[in-house]
Parts: C-alpha cells; structure tokens; sequence
C-alpha cells in the first residue's frame, strides 16, 4: 500500500514537467490582463503552446539570476525598463536582431539591442473632478504639499513604475528635491500604500482620495466600466520649464539559455502591426513601433512634454533610486 | 537494553539541519549587510515597522482572547440547544486563509458591498464606512481568522480540568462571574498563552492579509524588500530582527507557562454533567456565538458561494481551475507527509527523554514558526541552487520548503501522543525478541497513530492555505489555488477568486472533521475509564 502510494507519487512529481510539450515559457512581470490577450492571440495564429509564469518583475529577474543556465525561461516580459536593463547588465539576455528591433525607436530598446520595449506609459497624476481644492496642482512635486495630506494615494516603493518615475525624477530635478519630494509623499500618504494601480483610480473615483500618481492606462480602464466616473487625467510639468511627463516602457528580452526555436517568433508577433494595435486598443498603452497610434481617447504621443531620459538609464540608476528610498524609510 | 534500541538521534539531527537552513541563510546575509546600510535600516524603517507589528499582534490578541475564550466557556460549561453544532462553527473559521478574510472584507466594506450598503442604510451619512485598509481592519480580519487557535487550546484545557474548584467556590457563595475570574481564568493560563503564542505568530509572519489592507508589518516590508532589490542583505537584516522578537515573545510566553505548570497538573475527575442554560441564557448565548459566526462564517461563506455560482452560470469553472485544485491537493498532500515523517524522529528523541541535544533539536526546527515565509522559501532556494541543484526545477523544492515550513506544527502533535509512551512498553517489546524496527513498527507506530493523524491534518490545512512560499517556489507555469487567488483577487476578478477559495474551505473540512472526531474520541473514552470515579456521590 505504502510503496504503491509513493510510486503514484514518484510518477506525479517526474511527470510534471514533461506533460506539457515543450512550450514557450514566459516569465511575466505584467499583470495577466495585460499580456494575456496578445499572447493568446500568438498561440491562435501560430500554434505555438504559451506557458505564462507571473509575478512581479524584479522577483523573476532575481529567480533568472539565481536559476542561470537551469532556466525553463525562454522569455523575460518586464513592465519596467529599469529591471530590463539590469538584467542586460547582469548578462541573463542574448541580443536581438536588428532587423527584428529596427521597427522601434533607438530610445525605446536598448543599446545592444538585448531588449525591446513593447509599448509605453505615462506617469501621470489623476484627479477627482469634484475637488474643487485640486485646481493648484500642474506638477508631481506639489503632490508633496502639506493640504493634501490624506488626500493623496500612491503605491507602494517596490512597485517598479513608482521607482522608475522616481529615478526620472531625480535625474531631472536632482536628489535633494525628489528626496524632500519623497517625504511629502510620505506624509501625505501616511504610511497607507497601495498595491495596485487598479485601486488607486478606484478610490480617487470613489472621492475616497483626490489624487493619485499612476500610470495613464488605469485611468481609461476604470472609465471603460464606469464611464460617468468624476475623474481626469493630468498630464504634469508641462510649459517652458517643466520637466516633462516621465514615460516607461513594457518590455520583452530572451533568455541566453533559452534552447526554443519560437521565442524570437514571440518577439517578432509582439512588434508586428496587429500585436503593437492589441496594446494600444486592449491596454491603451503608446505602442513602441513607429505609425501605430494610440488608442484615441488618450493623448497622443507628440502633442506633449515628456521627460528626456533614455530608457536604459532607468536601470543604470535604479540602485541610487532604491538607496534614496531605503534613506527616506519609503513605504 | 537500551543502548540497542532503535535510536532516532542521527535522523533528527539531519532533520533539524535541514530545518536550520533559513536561519543559516538569514544570518549569513545579514552579516553581509554593511553598517551603513544597517543604520539606515535602524533610523528610517525599524521604528515603524516595530510600532506597527506590535500594535497589530497587541490588537489581534486582545480580540482573539476575548472571541475565543468566551465562545469556549459557553461551548465547555453550559448546555444549551444546538451546541454541538456550536462546537463545529468555532473552529471552521479556521479553514479561511487570512488574505481570503481580508479580500472578502474589502469587498464587503465597499459602498456597494453588503455590509458598505447596510452601513449607509443605517448611519445615512452620519458616520462614514469604517476604512478597513487600516490597523483596525487588519485586526478584524486577523482576529477573525485566528481566534479559533485560542479556542480550540481552552476549550481542550476547559473540558480536561476539573470542577471540584469551581464548585468549591461556588459553595463559597462566589458569583458565576467571580468564578471565572478567580478560579477558570487563572487555571486557563497555560492554555491561552500557548493559544496566543499560536495567533501571535501567525500574526507575525502574515503576508497576504496585511498586504491587502496596506499595513505595513515586518513580513510585508521584508517581502517588498526582497522582490524590490536585486540583494537580499536588506530583507535578511529585517528578518533577523523579526526572528529576535519573536524568539523573545517565545521566551516570555514559555516563563509564564512554566510558572503556572502547577495548577494545570494534578488533573483528576472530568465531565460532570454541564449546567442547563434557561430560556434567557440561551437566546443570549446563541446571540453571541451568532454574532461571531456570522462574521467570522457565514458573511465570507456566502460570499463565495455568490460569486462561485456567478461563476458556475457564466462557465467559468473549466479544467483549468480543477488542475489549479488538483494541484493544491497535490503539494499539500505531498507536504504533510514529508513533515510527517521528518518531525518523527524529532518527536520521538524529545519524548523519550528531555536532552540538550532534544532541546536544540526541537528549538531549532521550530524555526519555521519564527521566520516569514518568502523567507523560507528563499533560504531553501539559495541552498538547493547552491548545493544540491538536481533537486531543483520540480516539485521537490517547494514540497520541501513547505514541509519545513509547518514542520514545527507536526512535532508538537506528534510529541504530544509520544508521551504515552514509556520505555517499559518499548522494553517488553524488545523483550519479547522484537528488533528495533519491528518494535517500531509493531509497537511505537500503533500507539502513536493518534497523534499523527492529527499532525498531518494541520499541515495539510496549513500548506493549501500557504501564498508567499508557493508563489516564489512553484515550478514553472504551476499555479495552486492560493496563488490563482492572488492573481484574480488582486485584477479583481471575483468569480474566478470566489470559487477557488471555496475550494480551500471545502478541501479543509474533511481535515477538521477528522481532528475533531479525534478529539472527541478521545474525550469519550477518557470519560469510560472515568467512570468508577463519576459513581463517587456528589454532594448536591
């Protein structure tokens, strides 16, 4: 009995992997939402069977690290460009072609070509429309006024988009006042953090907080289910001596170790006309590859100031952000 | 004689090895991180993160005792219709992981949720919707969660110890209240430190919960600390700290148990008939135990069951969701076993005779109780990549950290049967020509099976209910229950989370029957052998 039991157990804990027939296998920073209709998209044109493995993207950047060359990976989708640079300096990618990149701006993917962005977002600020109290806000750095103390919501210090708009921050205005920056934040979000975005466009809509700082596609994903919700977008630090919009972008590399004759397949179907137009309709994201708009109710790319920062120095600095955090007791 | 029989020591000190891991991983990391970093940590996070930790455990523990010491007495010392069923609705609360409590109340708390609705109905805009995303709704769930421990641990004490005191004071002419205060209280002491001991510590190393409802406690900042950096030197300098406060709180709790060892010994008679409650009294005892149940049951039962049949009616439940459950039933099956059979040896040395070698043995693999989960797994992690790398990319790893995980859960159970066995039974085995596996077999395993079933049925609840380990160690593309909670709670997407918490509870509920049953089996046949004593008059 015992022994026939710890066979059957044996067989289920050998089998396991090899049930599946060799799939594609992406390590996924992105929400599922995010990621799910492009790759099922991939897997109805082409037949390639998709494993997604989410979870947050410097936590499988860490699990590449540490597996090496034993990495079922094939994939590294990050929603971060910072984590996707820092895994091009660990050396955990290969380089693309260029003939597959060259669709994308120079500035959108890095310069050995090891990454790709896949689209773009904004960091912007997004406010209830019934606080009349609202109208003096024009830059990120008045989210650390004192009046809106338990007004404002943020997320938490380890969600990527926070530290990499934060490292724009700092290279445009410098340490000193992003790190008082940091401690308005703080004071005003009083100690209470969120963890997703989602629930920050929620509560601002709710007129459970006036502002938050988020990236732009939450917004029109909660006015898609509640259309009449009392809620705009404010696109900060324009005019002459604003600093810019700070823009991040999703991205895609391949694994060294990754053996699948499809992941480049993957890539290419990624930056192809019909998956760059899923980001921009499904998401609402600013699709990387040139002529491909976004989708129409969120302004377009051009007709504003954004940050003038290459995305791979959002990795190059991602380890001075995260001291700067760590100094300020971030929550 | 005794020199030859069979000698649990070597696998012990393996097993206790293997459980020491994290710990040995934590040190190591931490005394990598540099000073400045450390000073860092000491002036801008620690003073917050301590603040915050310990006012939660302080709430929490307050309201468990009070939930779960006044549901025991009522259950323990009077008779009223439908205790029984009382008895049950205590404990099932226990089969719904934290961040499921903590989920459902966020939903029930928003202004369209069942009780943000009723709320509005009853205040209109006088008082607003309590903020559960706060210190006081993390306690809430926490206690909701947890006062079952607490519960569980008196009402054992309460249906073991004896009456001849109470009576005594209460031919004193004490009031049912003094009675309480002056003679259960003090006797239940054991109990409820060992109860809170239990609650604490789940509070301690909760992850899912207070991440939801944004409290910022140790194990969350350790979390974020870990899937934030690109080193672990910050989140192992946090744990050590963690792994220190809850190592004082161990010892603190041990001294006042030691204490009060001499009341809780010298146990004789049990089970006299309880005192009938009147007509008032019940209506008042079922008003509170209702009150408890409904919140801590009923409310998140029902809503899953909304959301399940939502789901059901837009055929959401495909095989993919029965491979995620599959899947769950696999690794918590796998895991019980595994510590099962490693807390063995363990448990036997310690029952055998209280050694510095047992102590060590048994302090160090408790260490799963005093260390975060994310922790664990990364411990285990470090060290398979490191050492053993074959054992890495299936099932092995994770099942392993797991089982070391709540290996500390089936010591206990296992020790606790142990003790019934003395070396005259294993000698006369031997005696009687038995080896020392024979004897095992035949002799020691019979006696104890009691008490190992009871250990691999908390483990078994413990490891479906498990997040922070299982989300870093699953293999690729495998995704448990809790981990597609996770996923679908946090893109909210209920129909998909309702059901599969659903699938917890009712996954956990033939592991509670069987634990209770036990308990009452035992507690029959312990009245049966009583009974000459029960025949004693009583004076009237």
């Amino acid at each position: 009995m015992m022994e026939r039991l710890l066979l059957w157990l044996a067989l289920c804990a050998t089998s396991l992997p090899s049930l599946a027939a060799d799939p594609l296998v992406i390590f996924s920073g992105r929400s599922d939402k995010f990621v799910k209709p492009v790759v099922e998209a991939f897997s109805r044109d082409t037949g390639v069977e998709v494993v997604l493995h989410s979870a947050k993207s410097t936590e499988l950047l860490n699990k590449l690290r540490l597996e090496g060359a034993r990495t079922e990976a094939d994939l590294f989708l990050s929603n971060d460009a910072g984590n996707l640079q820092k895994g091009s300096d660990f050396g955990l990618f290969r380089p693309l072609h260029e003939s597959v990149v060259a669709v994308i701006d120079p500035g959108l993917r890095s310069t050995d070509n090891s990454w790709v962005g896949l689209s773009a977002r904004a960091r912007v600020l997004v406010v209830n429309t019934d606080d009349s109290k609202m109208e003096f806000l024009h830059s990120v750095f008045d989210l650390a006024e004192p009046r809106l103390k338990g007004r404002l919501a943020i997320t938490n210090s380890a969600n990527e988009s926070f530290i990499a708009g934060t490292t724009v921050y700092m290279l445009k205005a410098g340490t000193d006042k992003t790190r008082a920056w940091l401690e308005g934040l703080k004071a005003n979000a009083g100690g209470q953090v969120y963890a997703k975005h989602s629930k920050i466009v929620a509560d601002v809509a709710a007129g459970r907080k006036s502002v938050g700082l988020v990236n732009h596609y939450y917004i029109y994903r909660h006015l898609d289910k509640h259309p009449d919700a009392p809620i705009r977008i404010l696109l900060p630090d324009q005019g002459d001596d604003g600093m810019g919009v700070a823009w991040n972008v999703a991205g895609v590399a391949i694994s060294k170790y990754s053996k699948h004759p499809d992941a480049e397949k993957l890539v290419e179907y990624l930056l192809s006309e019909q998956g760059q137009q899923l980001f921009a309709e499904e998401n609402r994201e600013y699709p990387t590859r040139k002529g491909i708009p976004a989708a129409r109710e969120v302004p377009a790319a051009g007709s504003y100031k954004v940050a003038n920062v290459p995305m791979a120095a959002l990795g190059e600095q991602r380890d001075a952000t995260l001291d700067l955090l760590d100094q300020v007791g971030m929550p | 004689m005794t020199g030859r029989r069979f000698s649990p020591a070597l696998p012990a000190v393996l097993v206790t090895l293997c459980a020491a891991i994290p710990l040995l991983f934590v040190v190591y990391s931490s005394i990598q991180l540099p000073a400045d970093r450390w000073s860092v940590l000491w002036s801008n996070r620690l003073p917050g993160l301590l603040w915050n930790t310990l006012s939660l455990a302080g709430l929490v523990a307050i309201g468990t005792l009070v939930l779960g010491i006044s549901s025991a007495w009522l259950v323990a010392r009077r008779n009223f219709p439908g205790r029984r069923l009382a008895v049950w609705l205590m404990v099932l609360p226990l089969a719904i992981p934290s961040y499921v409590f903590a989920h459902i109340y966020t939903e029930l708390f928003e202004p369209d949720g069942w009780l943000g609705s009723a709320w509005q109905t009853v205040f209109a805009d006088v008082i607003a919707i309590p903020d559960i995303y706060s210190m006081g709704g993390a306690a809430l769930v926490l206690t909701l969660g947890g006062f079952s421990y607490v519960y569980l641990l008196v009402r054992a004490s309460l249906l073991y110890s004896s009456r001849t005191l109470e009576e005594a004071a209460r031919m004193q002419g004490a009031s049912p209240t003094e009675v309480f205060w002056r003679v259960n209280l003090p006797l239940l002491r054991p109990a409820i430190a060992a109860g809170l001991a239990v609650v604490v510590l789940h509070v301690l190393s909760d992850f899912g919960a207070v991440s939801m409802l944004r409290v910022q406690t140790f194990t969350l900042s350790i979390y974020l600390q870990m899937s934030g950096r690109f080193d672990y030197q910050s989140a192992a300098g946090l744990s050590l700290v963690l792994v220190l406060l809850s190592l004082t709180f161990l010892v603190v709790e041990r001294y006042f148990r030691r204490r009060q060892r001499y009341y809780s010994s010298g146990v004789l008679h049990s089970h006299v008939e309880l005192q009938q409650a009147s007509l008032r009294e019940t209506l008042l005892v079922w008003a509170w135990l209702g009150l408890i149940t409904l919140f801590a049951l009923l409310l998140p039962l029902a809503w899953m069951l909304t959301w399940t049949w939502h789901a059901i009616e837009h055929h959401m439940l495909d095989a993919v969701f029965w491979g995620y459950a599959g899947n769950s039933l696999l690794v918590s099956g796998l895991a019980a076993t595994l510590a099962l059979l490693a807390a063995l040896p363990v448990a036997l040395l310690h029952a055998r005779r209280h050694s510095l070698l047992s102590h060590t043995c048994v302090q160090l693999a408790s260490v799963g109780f005093v260390l975060p989960g994310p922790v664990i797994a990364l411990g285990f992690l470090t060290f398979v990549l490191a050492w053993v790398s074959p054992l890495y990319g299936g099932l092995a790893l994770l099942v392993m950290a797991l089982a070391f995980r709540f290996l500390p859960l089936s010591i206990q159970s296992q020790e606790a049967a142990l003790q019934q066995l003395t070396p005259a039974i294993e000698q006369a085995g031997r005696m009687l020509g038995a080896g020392p596996l024979e004897n095992f077999r035949r002799v020691v395993l019979p006696m104890i099976q009691g008490g190992m079933a009871t250990a691999w049925v908390l483990v078994f609840i413990e490891t479906l209910k498990e997040l922070p380990a299982t989300l870093l160690l699953r293999p690729t593309g495998f995704d448990t229950l809790p981990v597609r909670i996770w996923i679908e709670a946090s893109e909210e997407m209920l129909e998909l989370a309702a059901p599969a918490a659903l699938m917890l509870v009712l996954g956990a509920l033939p592991a509670v029957w069987i634990m209770l049953r036990g308990e009452l089996h035992m507690h029959r046949r312990k009245q049966k052998t009583k009974q000459p004593e029960q025949v004693m008059p009583v004076p009237a």
